[in-house]
């Protein structure tokens, strides 16, 4: 499977094939700038960007979502998404303590903070943390297979919001000012380009 | 709109606008009574505000935390929440099956649960009142439960690719199936006092809010009709307290608005804020709890999800998500479960696919990225079935506060026997049909929605919160619409039977008290 060819959405958004509402997220979203840390310090930041580049690889094109860094923005905004496990601190202390035990675990297992592992070892620790299988103290405050679980769920969610992230899946949902006719199986608009 | 001053007492205030408390209030004011909706989120307007982004579409979902224990945690905010004028409609997928006439006597056809003070006979009249001015859209003979009285307002929704697959696979392992009932119009339709709305464009969007109306939510079905007979909405109103007289009763609603306290006095008020919120107000007062089942009950339907990927293209985000229905296994031979459940397709919106494998599969790195390439591939179809209820699934106020100085609510949920017996059964139907439809890399995400129950409905004051006309034991002045209230989970998608009783509720007290609602106190 193939992405779909650069700029699709890019050249949707300029269509009054999108709404108005939608074309001003998504471009907020695209020209979306960084932001310095608010929430954690730059050390916990980069660490969080380091993970999340484990969870979600961008290394095929420029990287697309600063996902640590919107992270960051909603821990300083104290947003929830209207549920917490019960078994977990309030996500920001989850956050925090995360961060920290898996520099722990980095060090326990590997001699050195997780940052300065390779992939490899990085992708071996994260699976250890998965699975609830990363040794340390701190996890001993904080179920680490809920840690990860939450963790990953929210960079995803981060990842695939971005249009970009969109077009190289092959979605152009958000142009639906038409309406879709064409919705049975193999059947497609002009506007939905062949994988 | 009519506006009422806070300074005079109303006959009604109703807090919450969703499916409960919407077609009660249009009740009350096509009745001539004065009534005003408490509504704790926004007043959207959907053309203007709603965009085809899910992200941003977050607004439609209660976001105030919530804590989720048990063994099967719920999640919230996207599921089983939501704010904003027209409540949790605004965001749910307007699938309409009528539950059947055996989901109200579940006790006495399995020994287990309980039954429904009503039965189906008395609903029925509600159901079709509601599918007929919301304008569902449905088959013209639809195969399961007794035979309708009337046909379906409008012909059913197109089916889309993963409808097609569905229909494809079932054909093959001999599953009936229909094209589904839902609250989205397939034609333009009309209604006095609504006016017209317009037909589906199959933007796929409806869980994350329809921007054309052509969807039935609240906002665009009873709450206009509401205002047109005279009810007065106030959006952006927390409700915090109901003051209760040297009476017994409740004289006296308090919110807050903008930061400022307000209090509304009236003479009944109508609880419709969900089965979380609804609990967690009478709790947070100590109210209509003699019973001690205020917060008990806790159910949630089984819904377990199998996705596959297929050869043909099938771009999910097209057409309403459940365009196909079977009610085949609603009462399963040779189960070894007590009553049954729905299936149903689905089509999906990215963001919450790519999260449901992050969850659900635990794929990261390089292999969701390389799963998630299959998203124009992938259909799904699901479950709904009937939950018990169990001691061990309640509602609690914790100790930890929320953004507003409130005790959040604590729920517990764990999944019983028959809830997991009935997954096991549906899990290898589900994949003997997927498989049958030709799919690649199946996969299961196991999943509850639809949290129901914490105010039983029933016919016993030492056993449940308000009797069958939904009016509490304890206060006689406080009713409760919404589904809370709901005795037992039912094997179907609850917005349609929450919409039929808050009929029926508002019916019974016209008749009981509110021709003359003065007197009546």
């Amino acid at each position: 499977m193939t992405h779909y060819p650069p700029n699709t959405v890019r050249d949707l958004l300029k269509t009054d094939q999108v709404t108005d509402a939608t074309r001003q997220v998504l471009t907020e979203r695209l020209d979306a700038p960084s932001h310095p840390p608010t929430f954690f310090t730059v050390q916990e930041c980069d660490l969080l960007q380091a993970i999340c580049r484990r969870l979600i690889p961008q290394d095929d094109h420029t990287e697309l979502v600063d996902i640590a860094g919107n992270i960051d923005e909603r821990l300083s905004q104290q947003k929830s998404d209207g549920w917490r496990y019960d078994v977990m601190p309030a996500d920001g202390d989850a956050y925090k303590l995360g961060l920290k035990a898996i520099d722990e675990s980095a060090l326990i297992r590997f001699g050195q903070p997780f940052r300065s592992l390779s992939t490899e070892q990085q992708d071996i620790l994260l699976g250890a943390v998965q699975k609830n299988e990363a040794p340390g103290q701190i996890w001993q405050q904080l179920p680490a297979d809920r840690f990860f679980e939450e963790l990953l769920t929210e960079a995803a969610e981060n990842y695939y919001s971005h249009p970009l992230a969109q077009e190289e899946i092959g979605y152009v949902g958000m142009a639906d000012v038409p309406g879709w006719q064409r919705i049975g199986l193999n059947q497609l608009e002009d506007r939905e380009p062949t994988l | 709109m009519k506006t009422y001053s806070t300074t005079e007492t109303v006959d009604a205030v109703i807090i919450g606008t969703g499916a409960g408390g919407a077609p009660l209030l249009a009740r009350l004011a096509k009745a001539g009574l004065s009534v005003v909706a408490l509504e704790a989120g926004k007043h959207w307007n959907p053309a203007r505000d709603f965009a085809t982004d899910e992200k941003a579409q977050e607004k439609l979902f209660w976001n105030d935390e919530r804590l989720s224990a048990g063994n099967d945690p719920l999640p919230f905010g996207s599921n089983n929440s939501g704010t904003g004028v027209g409540g949790s409609t605004l965001h749910y997928t307007a699938y309409t099956p009528r539950a059947q006439p055996d989901d109200f006597q579940l006790h006495t056809d399995f020994g287990v649960g309980v039954d429904w003070p009503i039965g189906f006979d008395q609903i029925e009249p509600y159901y079709e009142e509601v599918e007929q001015f919301l304008g569902v859209s449905g088959p013209s003979a639809y195969p399961w439960g007794p035979s309708r009285k009337r046909s379906y307002a409008l012909g059913p929704l197109p089916v889309n690719g993963a409808g097609q697959l569905m229909e494809r696979g079932c054909k093959a392992v001999g599953i009936k199936t229909s094209p589904a009932a839902n609250a989205a119009l397939s034609a333009g339709y009309y209604q006095e006092g609504v006016g017209h709305r317009h037909a589906c464009t199959n933007r796929g969007f409806c869980q994350a809010g329809c921007n054309i109306g052509a969807k039935a939510s609240m906002d665009v079905t009873y709450l206009p009709l509401a205002v047109h007979f005279g009810a007065e909405i106030r959006p952006e109103c927390f409700v915090t307290q109901l003051v209760k007289s040297a009476s017994g009763t409740i004289s006296e609603v308090v919110y807050v608005h903008n930061g400022q306290e307000v209090r509304q006095r009236c003479r009944y008020v109508f609880l419709c804020a969900g089965t979380i919120e609804t609990a967690r107000l009478l709790l947070l007062n100590g109210l209509a709890n003699s019973s001690g089942q205020v917060g008990r009950n806790v159910m949630a339907h089984p819904g377990l999800q199998i996705w596959g990927e297929f050869d043909e293209d099938v771009r999910p985000y097209k057409g309403i998500p459940g365009a196909l229905i079977s009610e085949d296994t609603h009462r399963p031979k040779q189960a070894d479960f007590a009553g049954g459940y729905l299936l149903q397709s689905i089509g999906v919106m990215p963001v919450t696919y790519m999260t449901q494998m992050a969850r659900g599969r635990g794929l990261w790195g390089q292999e969701l990225k390389r799963a998630a390439l299959a998203y124009n591939h992938v259909a799904g179809i699901n479950i709904l079935g009937d939950c018990l209820p169990h001691d061990h699934n309640y509602l609690e106020l914790s100790d930890e506060n929320d953004i507003r100085g409130l005790p959040k609510p604590r729920i517990y949920f764990t999944n019983g026997e028959n809830e997991k017996r009935m997954t096991a059964h549906a899990d290898k139907i589900m994949r003997d049909i997927w498989t049958a439809a030709g799919a690649r890399n199946i996969w299961a995400f196991q999943r509850n929605a639809h949290v129901i129950g914490t105010c039983r409905m029933g016919n016993d004051p030492e056993t449940a919160v308000v009797n069958a006309n939904g009016q509490s034991f304890d206060i006689p002045n406080l009713y409760i619409s919404d589904n809370s209230t709901f005795p037992s989970a039912l094997s179907v998608n609850p917005a349609l039977t929450i919409m039929a009783v808050a009929l029926r509720t508002a019916d019974k007290f016209l008749s009981n008290a509110g021709r003359n609602p003065q007197s009546a106190l």
